[in-house]
């Protein structure tokens, strides 16, 4: 293993932001992987996944100097700033480095931070990233591929995750790291999962075993591991977005990853003064809850739930 | 009339309502022109509710001249207005990448959503915004290049300073101006001013400045006044930025909206600590410093100024 600074950033006050990557393997062999952890200062399971990634890497390469086949960076996270802040985004203007991509080495500083670290990654077969979702959700473990990624959506099943989310692409994506490592030919996954500010660790180490399967089935370790899902297919309209209609307390009373048929209780809304029971929320079809609401304060019209409907089962590749 | 034009309950025994106040005249048919002049998209930008204010006192004080419909939008963000919040509160996202929203998604969303609907049918819409609280700007019309050929003409009439074309970027159709351009309200956005501020010459002026443009197109019965700025554009020469290559304190030289010689020192970028200077900034060119950085502590990358270089420039060689 070979620990970098990648790139550095000075501060007035503070000691300088130092990006820092992870290598094994050997630097230019092929096959090649990347892996970059969160941009986001409070995507604590993603920094959990990156940190435990590079132990059980630098463990096994020590062990066994062939373990790594091809050459695998990881950068466990690109904003030690905002995690030392509890902050999400940059900590002096609440820029998101993740719509700065490909980046602008004489721009601005989120610019400077994202063009760093595109020039650092943008060069490896296979690129994926540890996010959390940016709304106030959590949930379940699965893969995404913007819509320009169809052509390779069969590696996504290497993961062996239950789904892979097909992302219909809207202008805000054009400037993510995905969509510039897929413009660069790199084949490239968001891996999504647990909630902001809190470590989940059963879902996080699901989504390390998934990145370890993925490393094995694509040759970049010498490992072995057990067989994970088929990998369903998840297209924009199979996600059904159930909305609450009333504001209040949020009392929820299924889980993410549930099974719920139709008709099935979710969640119920309490008056937040009197206590009155305003809303029940009711699944308005069968599936699997993907996500759900996070915080225990609901407005009116909020996302309540995701669910994957039942019948994108039939969804083929 | 003041009508409430989205309402969505807050968990605890509150309402988030987006206001405009409405003035028309008395008889409206298919040809009656309609304007709808936004702000408070961002909330941490005060600018365009001195503009509000004014303008409201205009058509409160000359009804009779009133020929087609005006609405004035104050507050697009209420809560993020009232915390100096810039992005959508709570969810931590800027409402101005998320239009032209989706009633199926997270509640910015939803609220961007309501705001396309509600200004629809304009005629002709003025997003009005103050930079941020880190960059003080000469009032300007900020107009696509695809846009360009329709929309000059009428920035022309807001008598302001400086128009500033830009190049079409693919981020920049999730703003509100690019979906109602789309939806085919001509819609213009200005930036003055800085953000958590109001530069009552500046507000005054632009005051001025619309209904010259509502007289211009038939929307008020009024003599319209010469201009008496001369407008400038980039149409045919170069927009240049001067971004901090050190982190540090900025302290500026020159004051803003000043003409500069290429070569002209810009400021300052110092350390408190050693007592050194980190940085001087010199000007690339002979132009017009219409940017200026505000907030004095600067990252690499920070943006420092914009200049508008003098196309005499051009005709000299």
């Amino acid at each position: 293993m070979k620990e970098e600074v990648l790139f550095e950033i000075s501060s007035l006050s503070r000691n300088s932001l130092k990006v820092k990557g992870f290598r094994f393997g050997r630097e230019g062999t092929t096959p090649s992987c990347v892996i970059v952890g969160p941009m986001m200062g409070t995507a604590i399971d993603q920094l959990w996944i990156a940190s435990q990634l590079v132990r059980f890497l630098r463990q096994h390469e020590l062990a066994n100097a062939a373990f790594v086949k091809g050459e695998i960076l990881v950068i466990p996270t690109v904003n030690p700033y905002s995690f030392n802040m509890g902050k999400n985004f940059w900590p002096l203007d609440n820029t998101d480095i993740d719509v700065m991509f490909p980046g602008y080495d004489k721009g601005e500083t989120t610019q400077r931070i994202a063009a760093r670290l595109f020039e650092k990654t943008n060069n490896y077969d296979y690129a994926i990233l540890l996010e959390a979702r940016k709304d106030h959700v959590e949930c379940i473990p699965y893969v995404e591929v913007l819509e320009s990624g169809m052509s390779y959506i069969e590696d996504a099943r290497a993961f062996g995750l239950d789904f892979i989310h097909v992302k219909e692409e809207m202008p805000n994506d054009t400037v993510s790291l995905t969509y510039n490592w897929n413009v660069w030919n790199a084949k490239a996954f968001s891996l999504i999962s647990g909630k902001k500010g809190i470590l989940h660790k059963h879902e996080a180490n699901k989504v390390f075993d998934a990145i370890v399967r993925f490393l094995v089935k694509k040759e970049l370790i010498d490992f072995s591991t057990f067989e994970g899902s088929h990998g369903n297919l998840v297209m924009p309209n199979d996600v059904e977005a159930i909305k609450s209609s009333a504001a209040g307390l949020f009392d929820t009373l299924a889980n993410i990853g549930d099974s719920v048929v139709h008709g099935q209780p979710l969640a119920r809304i309490f008056n937040a003064l009197d206590g009155t029971l305003i809303q029940t929320i009711i699944s308005p079809c069968d599936g699997i809850i993907s996500c759900r609401y996070d915080y225990s304060l609901i407005f009116q019209n909020a996302i309540a739930y995701r669910i994957v409907k039942v019948e994108s089962a039939q969804n083929t590749l | 009339m003041i009508e409430e034009v989205f309402n969505v309950n807050l968990p605890v025994n509150e309402t988030l309502t987006l206001r405009r106040n409405r003035f028309s005249p008395e008889d409206i048919s298919t040809s009656t022109k309609r304007i709808s002049i936004v702000t408070g998209i961002h909330g941490d930008e005060i600018e365009g509710q001195y503009v509000c204010y004014l303008l409201a006192k205009w058509l409160n004080n000359n009804k009779h001249c009133i020929k087609g419909i005006v609405d004035i939008y104050p507050s697009m963000n209420p809560m993020g207005i009232d915390s100096i919040t810039r992005g959508f509160p709570f969810y931590d996202v800027d409402l101005n990448r998320n239009f032209p929203g989706n009633t199926s998604d997270f509640m910015p969303a939803q609220v961007a959503n309501a705001i396309v609907d509600t200004v629809r049918g304009s005629d002709f819409a003025i997003d009005i915004h103050a930079s941020n609280i880190f960059l003080r700007e000469l009032p300007q019309v900020r107009i696509s290049r695809s846009t360009a050929d329709e929309l000059i003409p009428l920035a022309e009439k807001l008598d302001i300073e400086f128009i500033w074309v830009h190049d079409a970027v693919t981020v920049l159709e999730s703003t509100f101006a690019h979906a109602m351009n789309s939806l085919g309200t001509k819609t213009l956005v200005v930036e003055m001013g800085v953000g958590m501020r109001i530069t009552k010459e500046y507000g005054q002026s632009l005051t001025k400045g619309i209904l010259n443009l509502l007289a211009h197109v038939g929307i008020i019965e009024r003599a319209v006044l010469p201009t008496t700025k001369t407008t400038v554009s980039n149409l045919h020469s170069e927009v240049f930025f001067v971004n901090a290559s050190k982190s540090g304190i900025f302290i500026p030289i020159l004051e803003h909206n000043v003409t500069v010689l290429k070569g002209e020192k810009l400021g300052e970028i110092i350390d408190p600590l050693s007592g050194r200077i980190q940085e001087t900034l010199i000007s690339p060119c002979n132009g017009l410093l219409f940017t200026i950085r505000e907030y004095p502590v600067v990252y690499e990358g920070s943006l420092l100024a914009r200049i508008l270089e003098d196309p005499k420039e051009d005709t000299a060689l």
